[in-house]
């Protein structure tokens, strides 16, 4: 669906986005994540074409961003980071703007509408003023905006920002729904424990360099080489951890009162042995289990905190 | 050209200058205004004249009073109007939403400049009952009317060309709002110094004064070449065409005036129009090109280099199409 060639971005000696170059297949959703000023916002703009890249390609669909950028236009929807939007409208008529705008007939427009506004739950805002909408309402109205002209590709930048936990639910969860829709779907986000739970893949941005991508168990592989085992004891950890440094495919193991933390590249078969020393030994074992990959460990392993 | 006249832009624009209570506010005013004005100028007409009755210039000199204050009038709602079209939506953070549709910058550009000129018109067609009180003392013909709103419209497109390209250069509004009337000024007051300056250098190396052709960059001229010769007489016509030489006072018989002056071919107006649309297709092109993100000059990218896509993309590209298509 997207195929990013060394794009770059340069606003005179800033580089904000540096040889970029990514695959989104279809009908994922592909996180983007990187800390503030790490270049997603350009490179969303870019392949919304809002922006032409200083150099590097990219393709949505087949077609060429800077070639056939009304093209791409129809292919795409785009949600920005920070939007305004037309006080002086209503829900319904704001949406009838846009689906205007991406030159489809009047006639079909109203049931478009009336379809958008059900799938983001605003259909009861219809006659209500675009103003009068809390932070969470526009937000899913300016996604259902995104969504008038049905494109293939959805570039969302940060939709959940600034949204209470509820919002942010209801977000993603509508996210899925789109997935399922078939739509493919480019997000970036702050909230990564959220962006784990609903993507499919990944990308980890810094300084404009992308830094690693893949699926999530894919980056999780690349960057621990491994599992990460964590054991909780009643007492005796320190006699536990002398224990497990004996044991094969343990690396190192950290401490941190009754819970043991260390990384593991060994079969089950050894992870079955470990255990069996440790309750052999008498140390009293309350959980012995194997941390879920999580991708801010991940990402706070990758990155460096640089800002461009 | 069906596109960019009924697009969205332009209804929504519509719709929104419409809808609120600022728009029939303004109206009222804008009539009140030329109302006072007009009621004014037959106050002091009156007083003097109680048993004798009006003089035949009575209606011939209000029309001209009108028509120059509605002229300034339409220059100074004007920049009001289009200085912000886009700057406005920059700040409201709608530009790129709006940017990133199906709709071509030349759409977006012209909508908004036609949305704000159309509700200038409606400003003048409005006063058109104040014009009919001219109408009360005669002197002046329905034709004549119509060339000076001609005048009206291309000043109000010059003057919203200038407003548009303000706001598209300049990120704040204020400061676009600013620049626009400065400019506007210009056109109005340094027009006008500027030909003066030239005229009298001209004078005073002995040769006859020729009219620069910055004078007929000022609206007030062109609007002036549009009365009969016999209007407005007394009020600063002669001025005029002591100024900028040529048949500004056009029908002034000899001797009334310089009418004496060679004549230059076209009329003032003319040659003010040429100017104005000359600026008006360089300001909105510039504009065009300045609010497309990408594909600027695509015609001669696309002459330059051909770029395909990579081989093994483009397999998967057939079946998105084909999706997309479905």
């Amino acid at each position: 669906m997207l195929v990013v060639e060394g794009l770059t971005k340069k606003y005179g000696k800033l580089t904000a986005v540096d040889n970029l170059s990514f695959t989104v297949k279809e009908e994922s959703i592909f996180g983007f994540v990187g800390p503030n000023g790490a270049g997603k916002t350009t490179t969303m703009k870019i392949l919304a074409t809002l922006l032409a890249p200083t150099s590097g390609r990219a393709w949505i669909a087949g077609e060429e961003v800077t070639g056939n950028p009304g093209r791409v236009r129809q292919l795409t929807g785009y949600m920005p980071d920070f939007f305004g939007v037309y006080d002086d409208l209503k829900v319904g008529e704001y949406l009838d703007f846009y689906g205007a705008s991406y030159g489809i007939p009047a006639g079909r427009r109203k049931r478009i509408v009336n379809d958008l506004l059900e799938l983001v739950d605003l259909a009861h805002k219809r006659e209500d003023y675009v103003d009068s909408l809390s932070r969470g309402m526009k937000q899913r109205l300016c996604l259902a905006r995104s969504l008038v002209h049905d494109p293939a590709l959805l570039i969302l930048d940060e939709p959940a920002s600034g949204l209470d936990p509820r919002a942010r639910f209801e977000m993603r969860e509508l996210l899925k729904e789109l997935q399922a829709m078939g739509k493919t779907i480019i997000i970036s986000s702050h909230i990564l424990p959220e962006l784990a739970g609903m993507c499919t893949h990944v990308g980890i941005i810094e300084a404009g360099r992308l830094v690693v991508s893949g699926t999530v168990e894919e980056v999780t592989h690349q960057v621990r080489a491994g599992r990460m085992l964590e054991i909780r004891v009643l007492d005796r950890a320190v006699e536990a951890e002398a224990l497990l440094k004996t044991q094969c495919g343990l690396i190192e193991v950290k401490v941190n009162g009754d819970l043991l933390e260390a990384p593991f590249t060994g079969d089950d078969v050894n992870l079955s042995n470990i255990l069996t020393t440790l309750v052999g030994a008498g140390i009293p074992v309350v959980s012995f289990s194997e941390s879920k990959s999580n991708l801010e460990d991940i990402f706070m392993q990758v990155t460096k905190g640089v800002v461009q | 050209m069906r596109g960019i006249i009924l697009n969205p832009v332009l209804g929504k624009e519509f719709r929104s200058r419409m809808r609120t209570w600022k728009s029939p506010l303004v109206i009222s005013i804008y009539l009140g205004v030329l109302s006072l004005i007009t009621l004014g100028y037959y106050w002091t007409r009156q007083g003097p004249i109680t048993y004798t009755g009006f003089g035949p210039e009575v209606g011939p000199q209000m029309y001209v009073m009108l028509a120059v204050f509605q002229l300034l009038l339409v220059s100074f709602v004007t920049p009001a109007f289009t200085a912000g079209v886009i700057s406005g939506e920059r700040e409201r953070q709608t530009l790129d939403l709006l940017v990133c549709t199906r709709l071509s910058a030349t759409s977006i550009v012209l909508s908004k400049l036609l949305a704000s000129v159309s509700y200038i018109l409606l400003l003048v067609v409005a006063s058109l009952p104040v014009f009919g009180a001219v109408y009360f003392f005669g002197g002046v013909r329905l034709s004549e009317i119509g060339q000076v709103f001609v005048v009206y419209l291309m000043t109000a497109l010059t003057f919203g060309a200038v407003g548009v390209f303000c706001s598209t250069v300049f990120k704040r509004t204020q400061v676009s709002v600013v620049i626009t009337y400065i400019i506007v000024f210009f056109f109005l007051i340094g027009t006008a110094a500027v030909a003066v300056f030239m005229a009298s250098i001209s004078m005073r190396s002995g040769s006859y004064p020729s009219t620069p052709f910055i004078a007929y960059l000022n609206p007030v001229v062109a609007l002036f070449s549009t009365f009969p010769g016999q209007l407005g007489q007394g009020l600063f016509l002669r001025e005029f065409q002591f100024i900028f030489g040529g048949p500004v006072p056009v029908g002034v018989p000899p001797g009334s005036g310089g009418a004496a002056l060679p004549s230059v071919g076209l009329q003032p107006w003319q040659y003010n129009f040429i100017g104005d649309a000359v600026i008006i297709v360089v300001l909105l092109g510039i504009s065009i090109q300045l609010i497309t993100p990408v594909g600027r000059f695509s015609w001669v990218k696309r002459i330059r280099h051909r770029k395909r896509m990579p081989v093994t993309v483009e397999i998967g590209t057939a079946d998105a199409r084909e999706r997309h298509a479905d």
